[in-house]
């Protein structure tokens, strides 16, 4: 019984392990707070250069406050703090005095649920890129369009740039999410469960996107669904109460996990 | 336990269709007696406002000599309306941006522990009553305008096209400015406090996901959050002007009750409230029925201005792509 549910989600898993990448984000002795509650423990990981890295683990494990250290979007809120070392490339990512924006603009985020701003289509992929560039209107509408084309959305809207980002489909604005983030040519782009509200088919979509994505970009997603991570990405960490109990080729995890909770977890035993 | 008898579920059914039908015309009458008021008003205003209307007929509108007791009464609107319509405009000039800019504050910017003294008085500010701003507004505001702030105006837009004129003295303890100030302070309030609850309806994760793209807290709230709670606001926005078009007591007190009107925004000048309230008490004959007209005019104009609001409405999500 066990063996045949991990032989089904590791069937969709590359056989032959990738080479090592070059680190793009390096975690040392990380450690994140919420108030007095220690949310994440002692995390060292490395997120490979253009290489997808899924997290895994049960709900409250620490899986997208870990995501949420990468951007510092934690810093809205007062009472979360992060300790430890955070790198991308040779930015100190906790650095006090770093600008947030500039470090957004470098570390992108899709969410759990799809955030279409209020605005149109067009303007929901251009205010990103105004953000950071002043170009012309037709640089601007090839940006446009290169980016909902990467976000494999330009033949559903084309002709539809104008009408409302709401008036999509739930599968639709979380690719136009996807270009939104695309659109300002980030390094690294996080999912935190991207696919949650998703019907089977935008999952396919999203996840066919996904790989698409990580030949130009580090990703790290986190996911519900084992399936989605073994399918999509090339590394995997497994987490458990706050702290990283593996961290590991995909395939591995998947096939033979070296510890004991990752083998429970991912065979349904818990979680 | 014996059963009281075979459980009969039309005859339980009925005994609560008495209720139901009641509860159903209680809420229908309720409605109905809005429309019947609202009727009602209108139509003893015209009634009263009759034999003006026949007198004056349409010249109402731009006369501005105002002379009651000339022999026959002279009596034209322009100088209230005019006022009205200024007054109003100056006071959401001002209100509107301090009001939002206080609504962002609370909602974005302010520490948490600031965040209730700050709206509670702001809560407080709505709840002083008219009478007591026209006070303050007459033995404080006014004497304080009129010694500082309006002469320098005066100095510095000296001799400048256009604008020479509207800030043109002498400065005065009653004047259109100073009643729209104190207009904008009383409908403050409202804009902050509808702002800040529509403010607080904007889902967190929209809100990370501008941050997420790099924005600052002023790209999210102008992209952002404002557009997605632009209905709300503007709302509140309406209701404050609604206020401020119709307020009586505080204007009454420094407004300087003057028909005449003047190009500078210090002059004294009348609003229709006002003059109504001033002079009811001792009119009779056409004079009486001239104020019922001009109430009358009061209505229909805040009747456009909310018109105007759910049009600009309309246009506005047709332009966001709804």
């Amino acid at each position: 019984m066990t063996e045949l549910s991990v032989s089904t989600v590791a069937s969709h898993v590359p056989q032959v392990p990738l080479p090592e990448a070059p680190p793009k984000v390096t975690a040392r002795n990380l450690n994140f707070y919420y108030g007095e509650h220690h949310a994440l423990k002692n995390i060292n990981l490395t997120l490979g250069t253009n290489r997808v890295t899924a997290f895994i683990g049960p709900s409250g494990c620490g899986k997208s406050t870990l995501l949420r250290i990468f951007n510092r979007m934690y810093d809205l809120y007062p009472g979360q703090r992060a300790v430890g070392q955070l790198m991308l490339d040779q930015t100190n990512i906790l650095d006090p005095r770093l600008d947030l924006n500039l470090l957004r603009a470098r570390v992108g985020m899709v969410f759990q649920k799809p955030t279409p701003f209020p605005m149109t289509i067009y303007e929901n992929i251009a205010f990103g890129i105004r953000l950071y560039e002043k170009i012309s209107k037709s640089e601007m509408d090839d940006r446009v369009e290169k980016a909902l084309r990467g976000g494999a959305l330009w033949n559903e809207v084309k002709d539809k740039l104008n009408a409302s980002g709401l008036s999509l489909s739930g599968g639709q604005q979380q690719r136009l999410c996807i270009a939104r983030t695309v659109a300002v040519r980030p390094e690294v782009i996080l999912f935190d469960e991207p696919c949650s509200a998703l019907d089977p088919i935008s999952t396919a979509k999203v996840e066919e996107l996904i790989q698409e994505l990580s030949e130009d970009y580090t990703i790290a997603i986190v996911t519900h669904n084992m399936q989605q991570a073994a399918r999509v990405s090339d590394k995997t960490a497994f987490m458990y109460l706050g702290e990283l109990i593996e961290f590991d080729d995909t395939n591995k995890i998947f096939t033979s996990p070296s510890d004991r909770r990752t083998q429970d977890y991912i065979t349904g035993r818990f979680g | 336990m014996e059963a009281a008898g075979p459980y009969d579920r039309a005859k339980a059914l009925s005994a609560f269709k008495l209720g139901d039908a009641t509860f159903y015309w209680i809420t229908r009458i309720s409605a109905i007696s809005v429309l019947l008021i609202l009727g009602g008003i209108i139509l003893s205003l015209i009634v009263g406002a009759w034999p003006a209307m026949k007198e004056y007929g349409l010249a109402f509108l731009w006369t501005q000599r105002w002379a009651p007791s000339a022999d026959p009464p002279v009596l034209g609107a322009l100088g209230p309306i005019y006022g009205t319509l200024i007054t109003s405009v100056i006071a959401m000039l001002i209100a509107i941006p301090v009001g939002i800019g206080i609504a962002i504050f609370l909602t974005e910017l302010c520490p948490q522990w600031a965040r209730r003294p700050i709206g509670i008085a702001v809560e407080l500010l709505a709840g002083i009553p008219s009478i007591i701003y026209g006070m303050w507004g007459f033995f404080v505001l006014g004497p304080f305008l009129a010694n500082t702030f309006q002469p320098f105006m005066i100095r510095i837009f000296d001799g400048v096209p256009v604008l020479g004129a509207v800030f043109a003295g002498p400065p005065s303890y009653l004047s259109l400015f100073n009643a729209a100030l104190i207009l904008a302070i009383m409908v403050l309030p409202f804009i902050t406090a509808i702002s800040v609850d529509v403010f607080k309806t904007v889902p967190p994760v929209l809100k990370e996901a501008a941050y997420g793209m790099g924005c600052t807290t002023w790209e999210v709230v102008k992209n952002v959050v404002i557009p997605y709670t632009r209905v709300g606001v503007i709302g509140g926005i309406m209701l404050a002007l609604g206020r401020a078009l119709g307020e009586t007591m505080a204007v009454t007190f420094i407004i300087g009750n003057s028909f005449r009107i003047s190009s500078s925004i210090f002059a004294p000048g009348t609003t229709i409230s006002a003059a109504i309230a001033s002079e009811f008490a001792e009119s009779d004959g056409l004079h009486q029925s001239g104020l019922i007209l001009l109430g009358l005019l009061l209505f229909v104009l805040t009747f456009f201005v909310l018109a105007a609001a759910r049009l600009m409405l309309m246009r506005l999500e047709t332009k966001a792509g709804k």
